[in-house]
């Protein structure tokens, strides 16, 4: 059987035009921010001190991020696994390197970095890049460092390129579930004690066991690192799968 | 891949006794009183760090598949990181979180049937999305609805 031209033009123009109509109505809005918690706005102040006793203000906290994605996952992404996601709904909302400062923050401590509109639904996982911006720096940290009379201005950089595939958020709420016509966020977290460790922690804790610490930056002026080996990247509390790109 | 002083969870799914003592509602004796010995399927937590220890006094917040957005227990751990629930009938993705100085994790069941069977783990859980076959069939049945239409209108051209 051979539909005429102008009837399968029809059928085609109907599918075409229900389709955009069903998504439309099913959709919300989906906001992506990033913080670096009290430690990136207040500063590793007494008695959270770096974990050779540092306090540590900062000026700025410049990361870059890349090919953020927020995805539907059923059954739930398991981070442990390393596994790749296997989504059911995916949302692009970072497709090309964005960079934003972890100190100048809204009034609830995050930075807005990126809104889409999306499917309605569970966004149990999210996946993101820590890499290279235009100045070729994943993170550079800027600040003043005191400790027993010693004050040294910091620069510290580095460019290590990291992947992440993180699970669900967690924290005080549980967060994104997005209903048609709603809004909910995502939450993309750097540690920064996993990177100078805490003295309120157990010196032998794994965290202040593997972070770099402040001594090893005490020369102050400009200085480069690696985030190789250390787990920064978080969603909320919720740790992710960190690979090297 | 680095794995540093992750936290971990485990669900036990578990068989209880439950003590539920009755007054009794037939005639009035002095001091009478009734003791009901139930089983209940309960789940236990186990909240650890990956090095092994335990999430000592961890904050445990459990989801129910009827609202999953929103706590349906709130508890602490002791200093095992454990902790013994009994959740309620609702079927679906049960969900549980531990939280402990910054570290957190999230581990799911299952509550499969009705009757209360209860299996742990990640790959318990069968897809709710539709699955290939499925999606196939629902394309097909909106082109076939549209051709169907098309028809329907050529029908009454002719």
């Amino acid at each position: 059987m051979t539909l005429p031209r102008s009837l399968s033009r029809l059928a085609w123009t109907s599918v075409l035009l229900a389709l955009p109509a069903a998504t439309l109505a099913d959709t919300g809005t989906l906001t992506l921010f990033a913080d670096g918690e009290e430690l990136a706005t207040e500063g590793f102040v007494a008695p959270k001190l770096t974990r050779d006793g540092w306090e540590l203000r900062f000026d700025r906290i410049l990361i870059t991020l890349d090919q953020v994605t927020a995805h539907q996952t059923e059954p739930p992404y398991d981070a442990d696994s390393g596994a790749a996601i296997d989504a059911q709904v995916s949302v692009p909302l970072v497709t090309e390197p964005v960079t934003v400062d972890l100190v100048n923050v809204d009034d609830s401590g995050r930075v807005t970095v990126a809104t889409a509109t999306a499917p309605a639904g569970f966004y149990n996982a999210l996946s993101y890049d820590l890499r290279p911006g235009a100045d070729g720096a994943t993170m550079v940290l800027s600040g003043t460092a005191r400790r027993e009379g010693t004050e040294v201005a910091f620069t510290l950089s580095t460019d290590t390129a990291l992947r992440h595939r993180c699970g669900e958020f967690v924290g005080d709420e549980r967060k994104g579930f997005l209903t048609a016509g709603g809004e909910t966020s995502l939450d993309i977290t750097l540690h920064l004690d996993h990177l100078f460790g805490r003295a309120d922690q157990p010196a032998d804790d794994e965290m202040n066991q593997e972070a770099l610490g402040f001594d090893r930056f005490s020369a102050g002026g400009t200085q480069r690192f690696s985030l190789d080996g250390l787990h920064v990247g978080h969603v909320g509390e919720g740790h992710c799968h960190v690979e090297a790109l | 891949m680095w794995r540093p002083c992750k936290p971990t969870l485990v669900l036990l799914p578990l068989v209880a006794v439950a003590l539920v003592a009755l007054a009794s509602p037939g005639p009035v004796l002095a001091h009478a009183a009734e003791v009901h010995l139930e089983t209940v399927r309960a789940v236990a937590v186990v909240a650890r760090y990956d090095t092994g220890a335990p999430m000592a006094g961890a904050q445990i917040t459990v989801y129910s598949p009827a609202n999953p957005a929103e706590p349906w227990l709130r508890a602490q751990a002791d200093a095992e990181g454990r902790l013994v629930f009994v959740p309620d009938a609702h079927v679906g993705r049960w969900s549980v979180q531990a939280r402990h100085a910054g570290h957190g994790a999230v581990a799911h069941l299952m509550r499969e049937e009705e009757d209360g069977t209860l299996a742990a783990g990640w790959q318990t859980a069968p897809a709710s999305g539709p699955d290939p076959l499925q999606k196939g069939l629902m394309a097909a049945s909106v082109i076939w609805g549209c051709i169907g239409t098309a028809l329907y209108f050529r029908r009454r051209n002719t």
